[in-house]
Formats: structure tokens, C-alpha cells, sequence
């Protein structure tokens, strides 16, 4: 019965929607952070955010051309960086490139740059007044999401919410927890189930791209929901498919009533794919339908070098 | 024929109107997940309902028949849904198409279009037009997903893949708006779709239910046991004094005197309603009643 019902909800769903994805400039950066200050905090905050997201727009219209920008990034520059102001940023590593661009192009991201210029100033003062509410944690200067270890996570359009917590074990008995996300500079997770026509024909794709991302010190895990709670029958069957499919990428399960396995049961359409970077953090929307085409192949590998650079 | 038994039928064709709203909110009772942007997933989803009405629908209460027919056909470990199957027998049988013309939600939004003002066409020279839900059945809800096939024996759901418009516009257009990540997997495919559940719109503002007419498998399906149906439309001789305003009334193209049980009659009412003598009602059950007077049914 549940495998009907699965088996509906994807074909219904999926099948009836997907084919490409792949639209660009998809810029939503839901404010994934809860504030508990007062509400002028909020208030500034949600300028903050708006603001933001104007620059993010700004730098969508020509995504193609800031993609070009962004790969030349310096990372260790990056994390140097003096610069408090974005547009500043954009510009001194805009100059280093002006040879890559057309004039016309070059005068499309002079613009860009100084309409974020003067954004960049209104954060700064929306900063100010946050600090002096009482609450510092805005990076209002530098508006560039930088991670960790310095990356910068170019297309800021991205949100992030912390992959749910699990404790399971990978398809062959062993042990896996939460912590290897850690282990990897971007982790793709794919959530599929073995009934799922579409979920079994992105397999091979998937492998290809581990087989990439490896190279970047990335990996692709596979979460067959058939497979919750270490259903012997299920996993067999899911090993069947991905050696038939030839997908050799670790696939893992846990218990359905842990954190992750909620969010693994909520999940209506299948397949979908959320990126997770090594902080544990899911970023961006997830992903639904299908790898299967160029288009959609490209824009994932656009989200992942953005977050692996 | 008694009186009572034309007054009850006249009663049922009249409130029908009432009956599709009420059996279009039952089967879409869970109308909160429409603002969730998700989709009801209880037990109830294992059952099916009895009309066209996509799985996908964040509201809907069951399953739509047709779909889950094509996914348990077209998955790799069944070539066959005794279960799927045997509901629509079941249904076919105790309703035959009294499910398309009181029941369907799908039915019910070509009516509503259809009240529409402007010039009407009629479909009656667009008879042989009927017969290709028969070969939609056949082909995209049961031949393709059973044979074309990948290397795992996994088919697809050709018929709501590809041609239903009731899947965009139940599960599509209201997830799309509610959710962000499937407006980012809406591709050509939904254009695709969006493009026929436009001409559907369209034509069944033009005409009466086309869909139903000239598309739906499952109207197919129901069309096939309409003859064996416990439901019947009689037609009493020695009432029928000739007048034709039965089949003048008629959107689906029936001579109610000459085939009142046609695969193309949804029991709408409509005959009844226009019939001066009262000489068309419902009857339900088997056999024949011991006063034998309906010599159309032979016809």
C-alpha cells in the first residue's frame, strides 16, 4: 500500500512537472535565521534582508557574465579581503578580468556595480543601527556569505537550514552519522526510492557526478526512503538497482522517526536532490525532478562550484 | 412505471448540480494544503475515488483511478492492478456513467465553463470523434506504460505524463504557486500541459464536456459497462407520446428512445427533466420489473 502510494505521489507529481529545470536567476533568500530581539531589530533586519536580495536580483539579471567573475576569484584574496564594501569587491576583481568581457558587457557590470555600491551603503547604516539595538551578528559591510574556511559563496541567493541530524548505516552495514558532511567540501544528496522510474534513470548521472565531485573533494550519498529502518527486503532490492544502474556512490539509511527520517517522509516529490556544504548546512531550495538533462546538469554543477570554490 | 419512481428521478436530475459541488468537496476535502503547497498522503490515499481527479491535488481526499492504474501496470515487479481493475468494474457496474455526469470533478468544471455565455456548437456531427478515448484507454493508460519500458521494466504513466489536464490543473498550478522548488522544475512539459488544459478550457466553453466526450479513459472505462450497469435509464412506451424533446435536450448526442442506455449517456437527467409525461426514469437493480413495457432497451 505505501508503495502505491509512493509510487502515485512521484508519478503524479514529478513525471507531471518535471522534464527541465533549470530556470536561472531564482533568487530567494528566505531570512532562515530567528530573531529574538525586539522588533526594531526585526524591523532592520528585514530591511537587511530586502536589501540583500536587491543586490542578488541585480547580480541575476546577468548571471551569466558575474558566473565568469566569480571563477576568478581569488579564494585566498577573498579571505584577505579589506574591503567592507561588496561592490568594491566586485569591482577590484572585475578589473582584474576586463579583458574577458565586451564593452558593452563590461558596461552592464560597471552598473550593476554601483547600483550595489550604493545598497551596500544603506546596509552599512542599517548595520550601525542594528548593532546599537543590540544585536551584532549582521555582517552588514562585507554582504558576500563567506564559509568557514574562507569560501566565498557567490550566489548569495541561497539559503541555508542545517541538514536534520541522523545516526544510520550505509547499504553495505556500515556505520554513518551526520559527521560526514564534514568530511566533504559539498555533499549532494539525492532522495530516491526504488519504484520511482525517474529517481532510477538519474543514477547513472548521479555516479558520473560523483565521480567529478571526488575531484573537488566532494561526493553524491543516496537515501532510498524504501530503505528507513533497515527494511532487509528494500535494501537488497535498492542494491540491485544501483549495481544494475551502475552507481557505486554510498547510499545510506536511518530510522524514519529520527530528525532526518521526518524530513526524508515529508518529502512529496521524488527525486529530490538538496546540496549540503561541510558545515552540515542544506544550501539552497532542493532540487525536484530528474538530473537529466544538460540544462539541469549545469545548474547543479553551478550550485556546486559555488559552494565548493 | 409508477408516478413516484418518474417524480424521484426528476428530483435526483434536478439537484444534480448540488451533487457534483458536494462530491468535488469530498473529493478534495483536505482544501488547508492548497496554502501548505503539500499534499494529503493518509491511508485514505491507498483508495480510489471515483472520478478524474489528480492524485497530485494537494486537497484530494483519494486516488485518481486512472493514475493509479498506469503507476501499478507501468512499475517493474506488475504487468496487471486486479485491485485498480476490479474497483472500476465495481463502480462500472453499480454507476456505470451516472459517476461522469453527478460524481467527476472533472466533469463538473467543463459544465461550469459551459454556463459561460457566448455562441454554443453542437457536437453532433462530431460523432465518430467518440471513440478515441477508447483508444487512449487502451494505449497511453494501459499499452504504453506495460511495454515501453526502461532496462528495469519501469514504464510511465504516459496518459497523466502527458496529456492529462487535470493533473495541471488540480496538482500542477496550485503546488507551483505554493512551492518554490517546483516552480523551479516546471519545464517544457508544463508548458506542454498547460497548453492542452487551455484548449480543454476553450473548447468546453464552445462545447458541451469535450473532454468527457471525446478524451477521459475513465468515461471509456465506465462507457464499456454503461449496458450492464445496475443503473438504467427507462423509457416507458405507453408514456412516450413521440414529442423528441428528450433527445433535443440531449448534450451527449442520445436518443434516450432508442438506446437509453448508451455508452455515451452520463444520466445527467436532462431527458427526464424535458419529458411532459414522465416517461424516462432511473432504475436501479437487476432484472427487469414484471410490468415489461420498456421495448426500447431491445433497440
Amino acid at each position: 500500500m505505501k508503495k502505491l502510494v509512493v509510487i502515485l505521489l512521484s508519478s503524479g507529481l514529478i513525471l507531471g512537472l518535471t522534464a527541465c529545470g533549470g530556470s536561472t536567476g531564482k533568487n530567494v533568500a528566505a531570512n532562515t535565521e530567528t530573531t529574538e530581539t525586539q522588533l526594531d531589530a526585526d524591523d532592520i533586519q528585514a530591511q537587511i534582508l530586502e536589501l540583500s536580495n536587491k543586490e542578488n536580483d541585480i547580480i541575476a539579471e546577468h548571471q551569466d557574465l558575474w558566473d565568469t567573475v566569480f571563477n576568478n576569484v581569488d579564494k585566498e584574496e577573498a579571505k584577505n579581503s579589506t574591503e567592507s564594501n561588496y561592490g568594491a569587491f566586485l569591482e577590484t576583481q572585475l578589473n582584474k578580468i576586463t579583458d574577458q568581457f565586451t564593452d558593452d558587457e563590461l558596461s552592464l557590470l560597471n552598473a550593476d556595480i554601483d547600483e550595489i555600491k550604493r545598497i551596500e551603503d544603506q546596509l552599512f547604516d542599517l548595520a550601525d543601527q542594528m548593532e546599537s539595538v543590540g544585536n551584532g551578528s549582521i555582517d552588514g559591510g562585507m554582504s558576500v556569505a563567506v564559509d568557514e574556511n574562507g569560501n566565498i559563496i557567490e550566489d548569495a541567493s541561497t539559503t541555508s537550514t542545517p541538514f536534520p541530524a541522523f545516526a544510520g548505516k550505509d547499504l553495505d552495514g556500515n556505520d554513518v552519522d551526520s559527521s560526514i558532511f564534514s568530511q566533504n567540501t559539498v555533499t549532494l544528496v539525492n532522495f530516491w526510492f526504488s519504484g520511482c522510474s525517474p529517481c532510477v534513470e538519474e543514477l547513472p548521472t548521479l555516479n558520473e557526478l560523483n565521480e567529478a565531485l571526488k575531484e573537488k573533494g566532494g561526493a553524491v550519498i543516496g537515501i532510498n526512503t524504501d530503505t528507513l529502518d533497515g527494511n532487509a527486503d528494500m535494501i537488497d532490492e535498492a542494491k540491485k538497482i544501483l549495481e544494475e544502474q551502475g552507481a557505486a556512490y554510498q547510499n545510506i539509511y536511518f530510522d524514519s522517526d529520527s530528525d532526518a527520517g521526518e524530513y526524508a517522509t515529508s518529502i512529496m516529490a521524488f527525486p529530490t536532490t538538496v546540496l549540503v556544504d561541510s558545515n552540515g548546512n542544506i544550501i539552497g531550495e532542493p532540487i525536484l525532478g530528474g538530473i537529466n538533462n544538460e540544462e539541469s546538469l549545469a545548474e547543479v554543477q553551478n550550485r556546486i562550484d559555488a559552494i565548493c570554490k | 412505471m409508477d408516478k413516484k419512481h418518474g417524480t424521484k428521478s426528476k428530483i435526483l436530475a434536478r439537484f444534480r448540480s448540488f451533487i457534483q459541488a458536494a462530491a468535488t468537496l469530498l473529493t478534495n476535502i483536505h482544501l488547508p494544503n492548497f496554502f501548505k503547497g503539500e499534499i494529503y498522503r493518509g491511508n485514505a490515499k491507498t483508495i480510489c475515488v471515483p472520478g478524474l481527479n489528480c492524485y497530485s491535488c494537494p486537497a484530494a481526499s483519494g486516488a485518481c483511478p486512472i493514475g493509479a492504474l498506469q503507476a501499478v501496470v507501468g512499475s517493474s515487479k506488475f504487468k496487471f492492478s486486479y485491485y485498480i481493475t476490479g474497483f472500476l468494474i465495481l463502480v462500472g457496474v453499480l454507476l456505470g456513467r451516472f459517476v461522469c455526469g453527478f460524481l467527476c470533478p472533472f466533469g463538473w468544471f467543463q459544465e461550469l465553463l459551459h454556463k459561460i455565455p457566448c455562441k454554443k456548437f453542437s457536437t453532433k456531427r462530431l460523432k465518430p470523434l467518440r471513440f478515441i478515448k477508447y483508444g487512449i484507454l487502451l494505449v497511453m493508460v494501459i499499452l504504453l506504460p506495460v511495454f515501453v519500458t526502461n532496462n528495469l521494466g519501469m514504464g510511465n504513466p504516459f496518459f497523466c505524463k502527458y496529456l492529462c489536464p487535470q493533473g495541471v490543473l488540480e496538482g500542477a498550478i496550485p503546488l507551483s504557486i505554493a512551492s518554490t522548488s517546483i516552480r523551479a522544475a516546471l519545464g517544457k512539459l508544463f508548458t506542454w500541459k498547460l497548453g492542452i488544459l487551455i484548449v480543454v478550457i476553450v473548447f468546453s466553453v464552445l462545447f458541451y464536456r469535450p473532454f468527457c466526450k471525446w478524451i477521459c479513459p475513465l468515461g471509456a472505462f465506465y462507457a464499456l459497462l454503461n449496458r450492464v450497469s445496475l443503473l438504467q435509464i427507462r423509457v416507458d412506451k405507453s408514456k412516450c407520446i413521440s414529442c423528441g424533446k428528450c433527445v433535443g435536450v440531449c448534450k451527449m448526442d442520445v436518443d434516450v428512445t432508442k438506446q437509453p442506455n448508451h455508452a455515451e449517456c452520463i444520466r445527467c437527467g436532462a431527458c427526464m427533466k424535458a419529458c411532459p409525461t414522465e416517461a424516462i426514469c432511473y432504475k436501479y437493480g437487476f432484472g427487469e420489473t414484471k410490468n415489461n413495457e420498456n421495448e426500447g432497451e431491445q433497440s
